[in-house]
């Protein structure tokens, strides 16, 4: 089978299970609906209790599911070439400690603007991503010869520890109902309601991943080694700032909409390469359709399992992350 | 020899003596009164738990009290007071400081607690409970700094004021509300709501409301769009800690909701804000609390 | 003869203020040419390489494929000709050899593009050329050092376009050079032999241009026919080895005396190391202190 036609096929069976997970997620959950009621155009909108929960509760959910899994797992891809390291994730280098903290700024000052419909929390820790995501870039280039790898993963580690400290001082300040709404934003929450921070998320996914797109083969090439790859053709300074920078932004994009969801960007990653090899033009698509799926699966966990109360989704995907990294470990020993 | 001085003598010792032993004793008596009228009378309370300040200062104790907490603004008297930190950083160093006779603590302020027992500084220990609990914590720190008419006096009205409610909404039909107390502004996320217990709960209850998410039997639920389109709750009430808010602001707080068009509270504008600080004080302010709940659910 | 390329009065230091790590260097590199860059660690060898193939570009000096300086050329260009074998690589993730020789296919892929049947066909000659066929779908790093070397050799020649048969049709033959650095310095001796051997067979049979950076006098001896001795940056001597590999020229490079001799079941020059030389400065003083 030719290269290209692998790669079509692979992405396919994963764009099919992807595609069936997202149509087969709104129709369940902890309310039995019928879906014939919710699709029924003849019943007036505002007595549709059906189609209210199925198209305001959960469709929604469902595609904020999608795009902060796909979106994550893609980032998390991408760092794990560009640091040349599988335990890389997308908050390695602090642009969702720098997310967190414009989230505890708007929820602390008590931050209440919105600005074309979006409303202070997501504005603020995009802007917070933003900024770490451009400290750590003037960190790591203030060497001569563009982007070092090392210092790069040194400027995250220490915007991490920087900003996570900053946090929690915030927090500290804040009074008791603040403190919790902040620790509980950071647990990772879908149910948007709406599709406006949606939509609003999508231009900078959209964008990120036309940038990952471009890159595929350049991937494959940098996690060999930047010589070997420059050697073979790669310009790598600018390979490697468009590597971090769409990276960034499309994490800052997802941390905005969902909160700091952790684990997708390397558990996903890892499950795909097990099933499908390292080839990143493969690795890359399926781990952006395999982590929408497995993100949505998790929220659909974290709403039905313990029904009528529900589990923050960060916490699913910690609970699932944790004995699987465990499971890794005990298999490479 | 037995002479005229020398029984003056022995008469004036021996009744020196009793002197002596009179006086002493009166002393001894005079000291364990004071210390018993003492204890009982606490001259300098430091209150770090706000309701307890409110309810001290409606008891009568309000002069008694030096300093506060730092989210203490109720009543006036207390910002210009000192204030020593708060439920998670009380300042043990400035408590002590400060000489106090009574310290209001939390109950989960283990730390300070142990720290003011080495101080041999006596403290009350404060924790939530019902609404019936403010009454007995009035009527405990009235015995405790010795108010106790006027803790009486005030239990009594309060829990005067709340059967009056109670009267007025009896018989009348109990909506079936979702008390929402928390949510992030302007959107529907991260709502937080009463779930069948606890001080909010009992007020609601008071004010002729049912408790939409009553099986939980928690004092506070995460509540997702889907259950709250599911159980359908035909009021709504949202808590705001703002002091005013005008028409504009008003729309706007109430403005998402308006998605779920489904429920009955959206569709018969049932969704109502109830606004103001202290609202849901557990002090004396409570039956306003009430009375703006009874008035929002009964009109 | 034209120059393949041309390392012209090169210097190169790594950062400002600091040393120059390659200082005056001349490398003429001929079409077929199977050239040395012998000398101790540190004498600039791997740098030089890097100048070579265009990743770095010369403080002083220029570097010419063909006619043309290699700076006016694009990366891309420039990787279409020139390979480089790194001394080791160290995949972070895990991936089958014939993915790695597909790697030597990207220089003359677009963006969007992937490897076509004939970048398949000349991977799998480039495998057959270094004899690994048969571990092609094996994963890397499974891989023995030997099959390993040979397999990223075999990237090189791909990236270049060599196979067994002619490179890709519709491109005429397009001068190309292979830099190999230090190939067989983590090797144990039978695969020292087996690449020296390869590298010494696609030079003669296929044509291959290369260099080879090595610390290793017998291996220079055994296979190149030219050798540019380097020591401290600088080049101390240059020309066809038998000229160069002189007990004279290995004192001056090594600090050492050694015993040159043609072996005379190979044919080739071997360097024996007798014993230490003493160190040059306190010679020259005239006086010995030790």
């Amino acid at each position: 089978m030719s290269i290209r036609r692998r790669i079509v096929t692979v992405v396919a069976a994963f764009a099919a299970f992807a595609i069936a997970v997202m149509i087969w997620a709104p129709t369940v959950g902890s309310t039995p609906i019928s879906l014939a009621r919710a699709f029924d155009r003849s019943i007036p909108w505002d007595d549709n209790v059906d189609a209210q929960i199925f198209f305001v509760a959960r469709l929604p959910r469902v595609l904020a599911g999608g795009l902060v899994g796909a979106t994550l797992a893609a980032a998390g891809v991408v760092l794990q070439a560009l640091l040349r390291n599988p335990l890389a994730t997308p908050f390695t280098l602090g642009v969702s400690a720098g997310a967190s903290l414009g989230a505890m700024l708007a929820v602390t000052m008590r931050l209440e603007m919105t600005v074309l419909g979006i409303t202070s929390i997501p504005l603020a820790s995009f802007a917070g991503s933003l900024v770490a995501t451009a400290i750590v870039y003037a960190l790591a280039s203030s060497q001569r010869r563009g982007l070092s790898t090392n210092v790069l993963l040194l400027a995250g580690v220490t915007l991490n520890a920087f900003f996570s400290a900053l946090i929690l001082f915030v927090q500290y300040l804040a009074d008791f109902a603040e403190a919790l709404r902040a620790i509980r934003w950071m647990m990772g929450g879908l149910d948007v309601a709406s599709y406006f921070p949606i939509i609003a998320a999508l231009p900078f996914v959209l964008i990120s991943f036309v940038a990952f797109a471009m890159m595929t083969r350049t991937l494959n090439l940098l996690s060999v080694g930047t010589e070997a790859a420059a050697a073979r053709g790669v310009e790598i300074v600018r390979a490697q700032r468009l590597a971090f920078m769409s990276a960034s932004l499309a994490t800052g994009a997802a941390v905005s909409l969902g909160g700091p969801i952790g684990f997708i960007g390397i558990i996903v990653p890892h499950l795909v390469r097990l099933i499908v090899g390292s080839d990143h033009r493969i690795v890359l698509p399926a781990s952006a359709l395999f982590g929408a799926a497995f993100l949505v699966l998790c929220d659909l966990a974290a709403r039905t399992l313990m029904s009528p109360i529900e589990i923050p989704v960060g916490v699913v995907t910690a609970l699932i992350g944790g004995p699987f990294f465990l499971w890794l470990l005990v298999k490479r020993s | 020899m037995n002479t005229k001085s020398g029984r003056k003598i022995t008469k004036s010792t021996k009744y020196t003596k009793y002197k002596k032993g009179f006086f002493v004793g009166f002393v001894y008596f005079v000291s364990f009164v004071v210390s018993f009228v003492s204890a009982q009378q606490p001259k300098r309370i430091i209150s770090l738990v706000p309701n307890v300040t409110e309810i001290l200062f409606a008891i009568g104790a309000g002069p008694q009290v030096v300093a506060v907490s730092t989210y203490d603004v109720e009543p006036p008297e207390v910002r210009s007071l000192p204030t020593v930190g708060a439920l998670i950083d009380p300042d043990t160093e400035r408590i002590i400081s400060l000489r106090p006779d009574l310290v209001v603590t939390y109950g989960s302020q283990a730390d300070l607690q142990a720290q003011l027992t080495r101080a041999s500084i006596p403290f009350f220990d404060y924790r939530h409970g019902g609404l019936d609990h403010i009454m007995v914590t009035m009527r405990a720190l009235g015995a405790r700094t010795g108010h106790v008419d006027q803790a009486e006096k005030v239990a009594r009205g309060l829990q005067a004021g709340i059967d009056a409610v109670k009267n007025r909404v009896a018989g009348k039909p109990r909506p079936r509300t979702l008390l929402v107390f928390g949510r992030e502004p302007g959107s529907l996320r991260n709502i937080y709501a009463s779930a069948g217990r606890g001080f909010l709960h009992d007020m609601l209850v008071v004010a002729g409301g049912e408790d939409v998410l009553n099986d939980i039997d928690k004092e506070s639920a995460q509540v997702s769009t889907e259950m709250i389109l599911a159980r359908k709750p035909d009021v709504i009430l949202e808590l705001n800690s703002a002091s005013r808010l005008n028409e504009a602001d008003l729309k706007a707080v109430v403005d998402p909701w308006m998605t779920l068009s489904s429920v009955p509270a959206v569709r018969n504008r049932r969704v109502i804000i109830l606004n103001g600080p202290g609202l849901t004080v557990p002090g004396p302010r409570v039956l306003d609390g009430i009375d703006k709940m009874a008035k929002a659910l009964h009109p | 003869m034209c120059a393949l390329l041309w390392a012209d009065n090169v210097s190169f230091r790594y950062a400002a203020g600091a040393p120059l790590v390659v200082d005056g260097v001349t490398v003429r590199l001929t079409d077929g040419a199977l050239a040395g860059i012998l000398g101790p660690n540190g004498s600039g060898k791997t740098t030089l390489l890097r100048l070579l193939s265009g990743t770095r570009r010369p403080t002083s000096g220029r570097v010419l494929l063909g006619e043309r300086p290699l700076d006016q050329l694009s990366r891309r260009e420039a990787a279409r000709q020139i390979a480089v074998v790194p001394q080791e690589t160290e995949l972070a993730f895990e991936y089958r050899a014939i993915e790695i020789v597909l790697m030597g296919r990207h220089p003359h892929l677009g963006v969007f593009t992937v490897e076509g049947p004939d970048d398949i066909r000349i991977a799998q000659e480039a495998l057959a050329a270094t004899g690994t066929s048969h571990v092609a779908e094996r994963m890397f790093h499974e891989l023995s050092g030997g099959e390993k070397q040979r397999v990223v050799i075999a990237a090189a020649l791909a990236q270049i376009g060599h196979g067994n048969s002619s490179s890709v049709p519709a491109v005429p033959s397009v001068p190309s050079v292979a830099l190999l650095d230090e190939p067989t310095a983590s090797l144990d001796l039978g695969y020292q032999l087996e690449i020296s051997s390869l590298l010494l067979r696609l030079n003669q049979e296929q044509g291959v241009t290369m260099a080879i950076s090595t610390h290793d006098l017998n291996l220079a001896a055994s296979i190149c026919r030219e050798l540019i001795l380097m020591r401290d940056g600088r080049v101390l001597a240059a020309g066809p080895t038998a000229d160069v590999l002189t007990p004279d020229n290995v004192r001056r490079l090594y600090d050492v005396e050694a015993d040159v001799q043609i072996n005379s079941e190979t044919g080739h020059m071997t360097v024996v190391p007798v014993r230490l030389a003493a160190p040059k400065r306190i010679r020259e003083g005239g006086r010995i202190l030790k």
